[in-house]
């Protein structure tokens, strides 16, 4: 019989073992993220390359595309940004709508010139009831094809699209926006993601300091 | 019933720490540094080891097991909480929600003090009335072992 010294250990043994394995398996079965060309920035070969999951309403994901601008500014040719959709549509009512606007956008291979639209105007459109009028109005000054757009926007697969990125980011372990892959690590928020950039481009750290 | 009390916060403890537990490390992480009171080394450390300490007193909690330390545990955890969660309201940080369940439970930072003072207080009682506490537990069990 066991005393109770032995019972603790093996509850303690027990639970790391099983808790463990669990998250192992889980690890195992994480799918792989593929590129996507036309959500893509900087060089293909660069040695950091960055997979960013967002939702275009999230403060937080506006604040990390401004920290990710100014690293691949100074560094053009080492970084590789793709983004990806994670809209939190419990949390920000203009979620879907704003992602299924940059994926019709992202069809037309403009998804960077709305993105960066929506990204610097985030806190004027977040605070209106409908946002469709402040996108359209963005669509024109990047230069979208309207029509298109527009036909883009009733299309079944553009929601698609969007959905099946949010499961692929739930299956990689996403709770919350903005999350990163850094060559593949996960980086979860603004404050994380200066870090790990500072440890890869120590110079570009120091002058977005003295920005500041 | 202080049974099913004890039962109950060992259970919250439980699905608060398997649900961070099962989820990347850096979840956790990201709602430690919207509370700005650790250094980030120390933010690191604190989400990959808190959760292991949360289920450890919560199947303590629940299994009666070496229940007089797991309540001490289980007093000093929402104390600490309630600093924590407290400091962020008086400095009117951002929060959304406390964080405190992972993605299992969405609950706010103000609503999340009042659970944590309830739990203290809780706690608290349990200690206070540690021989019904007690029952049904495998200290009660190892009790009578010892005493045969």
């Amino acid at each position: 019989m066991m005393n109770k010294k032995q019972v603790t250990l093996l509850i303690v043994v027990v639970s790391v073992l099983l808790i463990g394995g669990v998250k192992f398996f889980i690890g195992l079965r994480a799918p792989a993220i593929d590129p996507q060309e036309a959500r893509c920035k900087g060089n293909p070969q660069g040695r950091v390359k960055i997979v960013e999951f967002i939702d275009f309403q999230c403060p937080a994901c506006a604040e990390g595309v401004k920290i990710l601008n100014h690293y691949l500014r100074q560094h053009p040719h080492d970084m590789y940004i793709q983004m990806r959709y994670f809209p939190l549509a419990n949390i920000h009512r203009h979620a879907v709508i704003s992602a299924l606007y940059s994926e019709c956008a992202a069809r037309q291979g403009k998804f960077w010139a709305l993105n960066d639209l929506m990204m610097s105007q985030q806190k004027q459109w977040a605070q209106l009831i409908s946002a469709e009028p402040a996108f359209q109005l963005m669509a024109l000054q990047a230069g979208i094809n309207m029509a298109g757009l527009n036909a883009c926007l009733a299309l079944d697969d553009v929601r698609e699209a969007l959905y099946k990125e949010k499961s692929l980011g739930q299956s990689l372990g996403l709770t919350s926006t903005p999350t990163y892959f850094i060559n593949n690590k996960m980086i979860v928020g603004t404050k994380s993601l200066q870090e790990a950039l500072k440890a890869d481009f120590p110079l570009a750290a120091q002058e977005q300091k003295g920005l500041k | 019933m202080w049974v099913f009390l004890r039962l109950l916060i060992g259970s919250i403890f439980l699905v608060s720490a398997l649900s961070k537990l099962f989820s990347p490390y850096q979840n956790f992480l990201y709602a430690i540094q919207a509370y700005q009171l650790l250094p980030s080394h120390l933010e690191v450390y604190v989400a990959q080891i808190f959760p292991w300490i949360e289920l450890l007193v919560g199947f303590f909690m629940l299994l009666g097991l070496w229940t007089t330390w797991a309540l001490k545990g289980t007093c000093l955890l929402f104390g600490l909480f309630v600093v924590v969660v407290g400091q962020a309201l008086i400095r009117n940080l951002p929060l959304e929600q406390c964080g405190c369940f992972g993605e299992a439970l969405h609950v706010p930072a103000d609503v999340m003090l009042l659970v944590d003072s309830a739990g203290i207080l809780i706690t608290l009682l349990l200690l206070r009335h540690l021989d019904k506490t007690g029952r049904f537990s495998l200290d009660s069990y190892f009790d009578k072992r010892q005493a045969v």
